[in-house]
């Protein structure tokens, strides 16, 4: 079974990244795990480095 | 250097309200001198920078381009000198995110930062839902007329901060007042005195007695949650601490007005704009019509439309480079958003309002470390309230002319006459 998507925050606006949706406008596709995601890819609202977020947990 | 005719043109209050000329001289410097200085009549010289990769680029470095070594808006030297002789050399009337940098900007931030993630203002979104479907219930008792913005686009985002902050009901009248009289300073139907034009001295003690209003009513309801504390916002601030201290007295106050402030307005002149918008482009209200869908990109259309914040302030911390300009250590630089987000390098069609485009990305909540730190709250606000209204409304126009207040700051509609017909 494949492992369910997770979601990331950036420190700096709140910004979420799902895995789940990907970030289409910068090229990321839906499903794009967070390893997968370019390290010089920065935060869409604020412009925080990937390195800036933290994984959450949503009820 | 930028033509003084432009130049005057940026920081008129009155043009930000007519729109166009602002528009045009935009338009002008994005395209024959998208980063050049600027001094128009009694203000300091400043560079307007006008294209969105370069406000992006001041924004983001924040420790480069400071807000709060000079005024973080844009005022006048004779305002200016003033402001500092009261405030013992500060250039701020008030010391909120919006004034600070590192590492008191951080450290204040963080204080609500969590209050205000999604995963958190989630919890609020069936009462934000509730207060909602009260005011369209309402705009449908109305009879098929109102005005948009007095009706409905001022009142909502206002309730729901004001709940948020723990303010009564009652008060929230006081809370708009003060609010239009603070971002409306030149604005004669809205500002304390009433007048069209006033002498400095004068229009520094409008604001000032308008930030006492505020301060003496957040003294009050600080008081009241430091005795008892609740789960709202002002009960954070009000026993908030930075590192290990309690906040600053005036650092207080001053979250307490831009939450109050700052926290409903641009929602307000958002909401108003985009329905402005809509009734402009018949054609865009049909294909919402039909794809209910395309709520986000109307929430993000309207956002880079309506573009309320006109500007911010900043000065380099030193000698740099920006878009092969040198900027000098101390140098203002005014972030011009309207323009940002007409950027024709960033959109199709930057003067259509369009609820298609793919992708949106404006700097109307700013960039970098000062971005927005209300943008969740905004933007769940105002898609409940497109998400409640859309479906019953099966028919909108102008019923007049909406006019805009006169702000070079903060700005928006002030009346959106319409005629409608809902289910």
């Amino acid at each position: 079974m494949a492992e369910a998507f997770k979601v990331w925050q950036c420190r700096t606006c709140g910004h979420m990244y799902e895995e789940e949706f990907g970030d289409p406008a910068e090229g990321i596709a839906p499903g794009t795990r967070w390893a997968d995601v370019p390290g010089d890819w920065i935060c869409p609202s604020c412009g925080t480095p990937k390195a800036d977020f933290d994984m959450i947990e949503l009820d | 250097m930028i033509p003084q005719e432009i130049a005057e043109t940026i920081v008129d209050p009155k043009a930000y309200a007519q729109e166009t000329p602002v528009d045009e001289a935009f338009t002008f410097l994005r395209r024959e001198m998208p980063l050049a200085q600027a001094e128009p009549e009694g203000v300091e010289k400043f560079w307007a920078v006008t294209k969105q990769i370069d406000i992006r680029e001041v924004e983001r470095n924040n420790d480069l381009f400071h807000n709060g070594d000079k005024s973080a808006t844009l005022t006048t030297i004779e305002a200016d000198n003033k402001v500092r002789e009261m405030m013992g050399g500060s250039p701020h009337l008030v010391r909120s995110l919006v004034q600070m940098d590192n590492p008191d900007h951080m450290d204040y931030r963080r204080l609500t930062q969590s209050w205000f993630l999604p995963q958190n203002i989630r919890k609020l979104e069936p009462r934000i839902r509730e207060i909602a479907k009260g005011f369209i219930d309402r705009m449908a008792d109305m009879g098929g007329t109102c005005d948009f913005a007095r009706d409905v686009a001022f009142l909502y985002p206002l309730h729901v901060i004001m709940e948020i902050l723990g303010v009564p009901e009652a008060d929230e009248p006081l809370m708009l007042k003060l609010t239009q009289e603070l971002f409306g300073a030149n604005d004669s139907d809205v500002n304390r005195s009433g007048e069209e034009t006033q002498e400095t001295d004068d229009f520094l003690a409008s604001i000032q007695q308008t930030i006492g209003d505020f301060i003496t009513y957040f003294n009050d309801l600080t008081e009241k949650r430091r005795a008892s504390p609740t789960d709202d916002l002002s009960s954070v601030i009000a026993n908030g601490s930075i590192r290990g201290e309690p906040l600053d007295h005036f650092a207080a106050m001053s979250y307490y007005i831009i939450a109050a402030t700052a926290g409903h307005d641009t929602t307000s002149n958002t909401t108003a704009g985009g329905l402005w918008g809509l009734c402009e482009n018949q054609d865009q209200f049909a294909k919402l019509k039909a794809n209910p869908g395309l709520i986000p990109n109307l929430l993000e259309e309207s956002i880079r439309w309506s573009t309320p914040v006109k500007h911010f302030m900043r000065s380099a911390t030193r000698d740099t480079s920006l878009a092969g300009a040198d900027i000098a250590k101390g140098d203002w630089m005014m972030l011009c958003y309207p323009s940002g987000n007409r950027d024709e390098d960033v959109w199709d069609d930057p003067f259509k309002f369009r609820v298609d485009r793919e992708t949106n990305k404006h700097v109307a909540f700013g960039y970098g470390a000062h971005v927005c730190i209300g943008q969740h709250l905004a933007r769940m606000e105002m898609r409940i309230l497109w998400e409640e209204l859309l479906p019953r409304l099966e028919s909108i126009e102008l019923n007049g002319t909406p006019k805009r207040m006169e702000s070079s700051f903060v700005c928006g509609p002030k009346t959106v006459p319409v005629r409608y017909k809902m289910q």
